[in-house]
């Protein structure tokens, strides 16, 4: 079972035991490789994580050129942090300052849209039952999985704030 | 949808925006299925700096009427918070205000 913390001087603490943590570590690496395999726009997952910034084609591909890789070097750049508070094996305790909690509720914020995307959920389907029957029923545990993990940062996070 | 009406980006830049102060460029947020209730509120809080309160209710119209505009400004400025909430995966686009 995860556990959040956060501490006295806002650090936050995530602890994993070492199927959580392997889990995170694969499903970083998997969408590690998409960022780099430079897939379609037209794929939806992409157009997800990098979506239009104007309702008009033309305007949306010179903004694009505006920001040049940007947005992608900076969801790497996210992904690495997490990567290496991770470590290589085993259980982890991620202990995370301010610009590092970014970071952690980035990737799992990417995560959870490439799986939820590509699982195409809608808000009917997100708060469905796992049905043990569904082929997709694993990937749908990992969302919620990793939306549970993003909710206790969040809820520690707020409790800081209070 | 705002008809493209000055295609040259430069122009634009150097003289639309003073000639049309008050029409500035609105930040969208829309709907999605996907990110938390309480991860969108973070979001609005830590990169617009607004109140809980602030934050929750702008939350709650991308929610309930589909999409809110979070910010606005000159189009740099729009640009520039649209970057931000895609790096933090929301989905935003920007347009002129009418």
């Amino acid at each position: 079972m995860p556990e959040v913390k956060v501490a006295r001087d806002g650090t936050v603490e995530v602890r994993l035991d070492d199927q959580e943590a392997d889990l995170l570590r694969s499903l970083i690496k998997e969408i590690a490789t998409l960022f780099e395999a430079g897939l379609p726009r037209s794929d939806p997952v992409v157009e997800r994580l990098f979506p239009d910034a104007y309702e008009s084609r033309k305007e949306s591909r010179a903004y694009r050129d505006l920001i040049g890789d940007d947005l992608r070097s900076g969801k790497k750049e996210a992904l690495a942090i997490v990567e290496t508070k991770l470590g290589n094996s085993g259980d982890a305790t991620l202990s995370l300052g301010p610009d590092e909690i970014d970071a952690w509720l980035t990737v799992l914020t990417d995560l959870r849209l490439a799986i939820g995307t590509r699982l195409a959920v809608t808000e009917a389907t997100m708060d469905e039952e796992p049905d043990p029957k569904d082929p997709d029923g694993a990937a749908k545990t990992v969302l919620h999985w990793l939306g549970w993990l993003q909710e206790m940062t969040l809820a520690e996070l707020t409790k800081e704030e209070e | 949808m705002q008809p493209t009406v000055a295609p040259d980006r430069t122009e634009e830049i150097s003289g639309k925006e003073v000639a049309e102060p008050d029409r500035p460029w609105l930040v969208i947020v829309w709907n999605d299925p996907i990110n938390l209730m309480s991860y969108v509120t973070w979001v609005f809080q830590k990169l617009f700096g607004y109140s809980r309160q602030k934050a929750t209710k702008l939350m709650l119209d991308v929610h309930y009427k589909g999409k809110a505009v979070v910010s606005s400004g000159t189009r740099e400025k729009a640009e520039f918070d649209c970057f931000r909430l895609h790096a933090h995966g929301l989905w935003a686009t920007l347009t002129k205000s009418d």
